[in-house]
């Protein structure tokens, strides 16, 4: 599925970029020196061109070990079940995190684990909602009753007037 | 003797009913987070440290280092029963603890382990007391030049002495370093690097990024391992546990190499993790019998164990004394220090003696409590393992983004911790180092104040980092650091050039 080669390439190219956008963002604070020292964006710059140029070199290593053949590149380290076992596990966690945002974290906290013990756990309603409400429940007492902390809302909360 | 006087002021300080009752929470805690899979002892330290802002911070540190000592604990426990390092630095653990396991003698393996980690724990500690007040006076007579040589000679030691490749180093550390700088320039007032995004104003927190790569990337690597726990019973009894205890002077060559071996990886920022491999190396090669090691020779166990504790512990003098954390778990605590309003380096033995020396007896007193917590609950702790991971890792998902929003309150936060997750997996996935990383986000203000202002002492010349003996010589052994690696890959290829040479006549 996904060999080590094509991993390698695509992080260095990621912080690549990555580099690169902050080495922009940075030109903009002036990367000069002057009288007191570096301007505001020379530090940034220079951080940001050194993981531009260490991620080249992971490209030119990576790449150069390629043509020569010699080395495990072509190892897979990701195969499709792992890569199935990711994503189903990802997934939720992405639905949870967008359930966050807009129905506050409550809802989506017992939503989410109802999801992942009853679809993917196969266990039992029983169980499911106990634990999912068990928890919602743990957190709001330990958050907004012990340490008063006030967790995201949505709107059911404000319906229900908390 | 002065430290003696401060040390015995430190112990009324951290012998209180409150202080004592926090230590075992914080070990129990602790315990719980090094047992679970994706919750290490970073990654607990910066989900509990938003609880710590209205504590304080005498109370807040005391309970944040018993965590951590807890989680060193746990990573043993699961190492030994499971064969699953709760922790990075307990993976050379499984190469002997699980193999004791599996011949019937898990309770043997468990009381080797915790008690020479209280040992190696034990070591660094004493080291701590006394040098720490030392190295602080020493660093009094440092500036920002001086300063800056130092935060020079970390970085320097992770690209040199790292153990993955130069580049993936620095691409982490150059990574933490520029989210370090998103946000407000303390030097200037300016504010940089937002792109326009009103969200990156305040910056980016390092708990964020602890809590993603540590929890979230961890636990997605944990999941394509399509993880199944086939754990041994372990019953401990004080008789046992008392029997081990008594065979453990036997090896106390182990016991010393190790310590001497952790305390070292921990001052410098070598961390936990190298120290125990390069200790259970050192037990293996100096053995007379190393054909047992791997199949459950109780100094396979007692090294790597004795090797980590020290370093933990011994990690807090640099953070300390001179404001470098010397692991990952020290730059979050090092980073909370910061937020509860201390200020971590020498002037902190002056400022708040009290604080320090008040951390440094509950360190003695936190690993003979942890010792004792952790024999007592290691079958319920290992019961919880029983529970199936699909309940689990989603319950730990849901705790980790409720502790991403409850660093600062920031929906956008909990974005940002997936986003990390996806980084974190990558990373870990072509190991790329991630505690520089942490490491250049916590110091990375600092080490760039600094630097700034030695230029405007300086009027912006770099002569100034070779102005003195001491900043000059501070440099050099940073320059030597970095020049470590390269020079000994070219020593390498020159001795191999010579080798076929002389093969080919």
């Amino acid at each position: 599925m996904v060999t080590r080669f094509w991993a390698e390439t695509a992080i260095a190219l990621f912080t690549l970029a990555y580099g690169l956008i902050i080495v922009r963002g940075a030109t903009e604070f002036g990367i000069g020196w002057d009288t007191s020292g570096p301007q505001p964006g020379a530090f940034p710059f220079y951080a940001g061109l050194l993981v531009a140029l260490a991620s080249l070199g992971t490209l030119v290593v990576t790449w150069s070990k390629r043509i020569t053949g010699r080395d495990t590149l072509s190892a897979v380290i990701l195969d499709r079940d792992g890569l199935g076992r990711v994503i189903g596990f990802f997934l939720p966690i992405l639905g949870f995190v967008l359930l966050c945002a807009t129905l506050g974290m409550y809802v989506a906290t017992i939503l989410y684990l109802l999801f992942a013990m009853r679809v993917q756990g196969g266990f039992g309603w029983l169980a499911s909602l106990a634990t999912a409400f068990g928890s919602a429940v743990a957190f709001y007492v330990l958050l907004e009753r012990i340490f008063l902390i006030q967790l995201m809302k949505g709107p059911l909360e404000a319906f229900l007037g908390f | 003797m002065d430290n003696f006087a401060s040390l015995m002021h430190g112990f009324s300080v951290a012998l209180t009913f409150h202080h004592v009752a926090l230590m075992m929470g914080g070990v129990l805690l602790g315990i719980l987070v090094g047992v679970l899979p994706g919750l290490g002892a970073p990654n607990g330290v910066s989900l509990l440290l938003p609880l710590t802002f209205s504590m304080d911070p005498v109370s807040a540190i005391i309970l944040l280092t018993s965590l951590y000592w807890g989680a060193l604990f746990g990573g043993s426990t699961t190492s030994i029963l499971f064969n699953i390092p709760g922790e990075p630095s307990s993976v050379a653990t499984t190469f002997d603890g699980h193999p004791m396991a599996k011949q019937g003698r898990a309770t043997e393996a468990l009381s080797f382990a915790f008690l020479s980690a209280g040992i190696g724990a034990l070591a660094g500690v004493l080291l701590i007391t006394a040098l720490s007040g030392w190295v602080a006076k020493f660093a009094l007579r440092f500036s920002s030049p001086e300063f800056f040589a130092v935060y020079f000679i970390t970085f320097a030691s992770f690209i040199g002495l790292g153990g993955s490749s130069a580049f993936k180093s620095i691409v982490a550390m150059g990574v933490g370093f520029t989210l370090a700088s998103i946000g407000m320039d303390t030097v200037s007032g300016n504010i940089r690097l937002t792109y326009d995004f009103d969200v990156l104003l305040g910056g980016v927190s390092f708990l964020i990024a602890v809590i993603g790569l540590f929890g979230i990337g961890e636990l997605l690597l944990t999941m394509e391992d399509g993880l199944k726990f086939n754990g041994i019973a372990a019953k401990v009894r004080v008789s046992d546990v008392l029997r081990t205890a008594a065979k453990l002077p036997r090896y106390w060559l182990a016991l010393l190499r190790s310590s001497i071996i952790g305390i070292w990886m921990g001052i410098t920022p070598g961390g936990p993790t190298a120290a125990s491999f390069m200790s259970y190396a050192m037990a293996k090669r100096s053995s007379r019998n190393p054909a047992k090691f791997g199949k459950g020779e109780p100094e396979g166990v007692i090294a790597p164990e004795t090797a980590d504790h020290a370093a933990g512990s011994a990690a807090m003098l640099p953070m300390l004394a001179l404001g470098i954390p010397g692991s990952a778990t020290a730059a979050v605590m090092m980073g909370g220090l910061m937020i509860w309003g201390l200020n971590p380096g020498p002037m902190l033995f002056t400022e708040r003696p009290d604080f320090v020396w008040g951390l440094i007896a509950s360190m003695y007193l936190g690993n003979v409590v942890a010792v004792v917590v952790v024999l007592a609950t290691v079958p319920l702790f290992a019961s919880i393992l029983r529970i199936p991971f699909s309940i689990i890792g989603p319950l730990i998902v849901v705790i980790c983004f409720i502790g991403a929003f409850t660093v600062a309150g920031k929906p956008f936060d909990i974005w940002l911790a997936l986003a990390f997750g996806i980084v974190g997996y990558g990373f870990k996935k072509l190991d790329y180092p991630i505690a520089p990383m942490i490491l250049a986000m916590v110091i990375g203000d600092k080490a760039e104040d600094a630097f700034r202002q030695s230029m405007i002492f300086s009027q912006g010349s770099l002569s100034i980092f070779w102005s003195n003996p001491l900043v000059t010589s501070l440099m050099a052994i940073g320059l030597a650091l970095l020049l470590l690696h390269p020079l000994q890959l070219l020593w390498r290829n020159a001795r191999r050039l010579t080798a076929a040479r002389a093969a080919r006549g």
